[in-house]
């Protein structure tokens, strides 16, 4: 069994039925954590299975003047978050043939695309939280960008390419380039990217009911039935697609299968669960630990990660290295 | 991967990452509102030269380097932002939110003179055997940024705090370009610094006497 080997397009099938159903377990353990330290007992790890299971049955209702964007929205943005596992290393350490299609600002662009689907299906409601949400998402994912743009350069410049599969391969290739400066502030960076984009504490509060503080969340008010499950299951696919660029390209790209044999391949499925759920651990404690930042001091936030991507690019060019 | 931590590589990227910190704490002084953890950044920003000066000390065998790294541990670690965070304690003013401008277009202020300062000095033909030149370059930050702290921000501790960073990053500089200072000329500066922690105690408890503020915007209005 475990001698069989696996064509590449199997292993990429598999990398997307990895995050497709792995995401909402992670999200339910991170939610799960998240009250455990703040004492209550919080829901079941296996909730948000649960709870799209259920959504899946209900029926959909859709606002009196919305056009057919309205339903096109969740569809496009699941799709999106299903092509972006094709490009980036969630199992193995090699590239697959489709992993050269885009490099990490084509990741980027498909995540935008998603989230401007739903910035648009949000729109066409009408509901005034929604556009609110959307209008701020649109706003803060602007705001976001030039810290990614810095961070590709970093890339870009340690590798001569920016494909995540050879900056994975940079950082395992010697213990040296793993504590390198510039990597360090990049990878540093790019949390505080993940932390804004999966709408985490000091930007927003997490599974909030008040609607004047949100703004992912706000997005998607409106929706109900099979899109709005779409689009919750969309979000963990999200959160778990930024940890695997997180982990499997800047911070921690061990534990990848380096063949194509079946037994490492599987492995590397719940060596990479196991990752994402530590880093999940500590996005909960920084959830528990700092207060939301008011809205007009999110760009603090995005000055500080600004800071640390360009510092990277500058200690890389008179590193030369 | 045997030899972790051995390789000499290795060790000056760890020193560029310390010196890397002491820019990141001028940053986080910069853009803190609160005096007290103001301070407390300088202390770790103290830290961390001391920590450099140890390293270099090591690499480069200077005994009286050694010596000097103490002495500044002793001082710019634990005794002045003892000093300074009692007699921040003393006049109860803990909020100073004294930016002038807003936070995020100061840092973005900050960012542009931090990347002129380095490529300036990066550009220098200097080629140092205790330190990466990096660290040559980031010292340069470093003052231009504790510049930005005194000129942007107006309460005293601020000011006080940007003006013993500057030194920071001047003796961060001088463990580049000059580790074997002699040690006299060193402790020079020490005193220098404890002369300002003597001046700014006056301005603060004169100014606060005065004013019943630590703000200088006071400073601006008529006396009559």
């Amino acid at each position: 069994m475990a001698g069989t080997e696996l064509a590449p397009a199997e292993i990429q099938v598999l990398q997307d039925l990895t995050i497709l159903v792995f995401a909402p377990f992670v999200s339910g353990a991170i939610a799960h954590l998240e009250a455990r330290l703040q004492g209550r007992r919080g829901p079941r790890i296996l909730q948000p299975y649960y709870d799209l299971a259920k959504l899946f049955r209900k029926e959909t209702l859709v606002p009196e003047d919305a056009s057919w964007v309205f339903l096109a929205g969740p569809v496009v943005a699941f799709a999106c978050y299903l092509t972006v596992p094709l490009l980036i290393p969630v199992l193995t350490a090699y590239p697959l043939p489709l992993g050269y299609i885009g490099d990490i600002l084509g990741g980027a662009f498909i995540l935008a695309l998603a989230g401007f689907a739903v910035a648009l299906a949000a729109v066409e409601t009408g509901g005034p939280y929604a556009q609110l949400g959307s209008s701020r998402a649109m706003t803060f994912a602007a705001l976001v960008e030039p810290s990614i743009l810095f961070i590709t350069f970093t890339v870009a410049l340690v590798t001569t390419t920016d494909l995540p599969y050879f900056e994975a391969a940079q950082v395992r290739s010697s213990f040296g380039q793993a504590i390198y400066p510039a990597h360090l502030l990049a990878t540093v960076a790019f949390f505080l990217v993940v932390l804004s984009d999966t709408g985490r504490i000091p930007v927003e509060t997490h599974a909030s009911t008040l609607e004047f503080g949100m703004i992912d969340e706000a997005r998607t008010l409106e929706h109900s039935g099979p899109p709005f499950a779409l689009l919750k299951w969309g979000s963990a696919m999200k959160q778990l697609i930024l940890y695997v660029i997180l982990i499997n390209v800047f911070a921690a790209p061990w534990g990848l299968a380096g063949s194509r044999q079946l037994g490492p391949v599987l492995l590397a499925i719940p060596i990479f669960i196991g990752k994402a759920l530590c880093v999940g651990a500590i996005f909960a404690v920084i959830d528990n630990s700092f207060s939301k930042l008011r809205l007009f001091k999110i760009t603090e936030f995005m000055a500080a990660a600004f800071l640390l991507a360009v510092l990277a690019v500058l200690v890389l060019y008179l590193g030369g290295r | 991967m045997a030899a972790v931590g051995a390789s000499p590589s290795t060790l000056t990227d760890a020193a560029e990452v310390v010196a890397l910190l002491v820019l990141l704490s001028e940053f986080a002084m910069l853009r803190s509102s609160l005096s007290r953890s103001q301070v407390r950044l300088y202390a770790f920003q103290s830290l961390c030269v001391s920590v450099l000066a140890a390293f270099v000390a090591a690499t480069r065998h200077i005994g009286a380097l050694y010596v000097l790294m103490s002495l500044s541990f002793v001082l710019k670690v634990i005794v002045v932002p003892t000093i300074i965070l009692r007699l921040v304690r003393e006049v109860r003013v803990d909020v100073t939110a004294s930016h002038r401008l807003g936070v995020a277009s100061m840092v973005l202020l900050a960012i542009v003179l931090s990347v002129f300062g380095v490529f300036v000095f990066g550009r220098l033909p200097i080629h140092s055997r205790s330190l990466p030149i990096l660290a040559l370059a980031l010292a340069a930050a470093v003052i231009l940024v504790a510049f930005l702290l005194v000129i942007v921000r107006n309460d005293v501790v601020s000011q006080a705090v940007g003006f013993f960073s500057l030194e920071n990053g001047v003796s961060l500089a001088s463990l580049v370009l000059a580790a074997g200072l002699p040690l006299i000329v060193e402790v020079a500066f020490l005193f220098d610094l404890l002369v300002a922690v003597v001046v700014f105690g006056v301005l603060m408890r004169v100014h606060h006497g005065r004013a019943r503020t630590l703000s200088t915007r006071a400073l601006d209005r008529l006396q009559g």
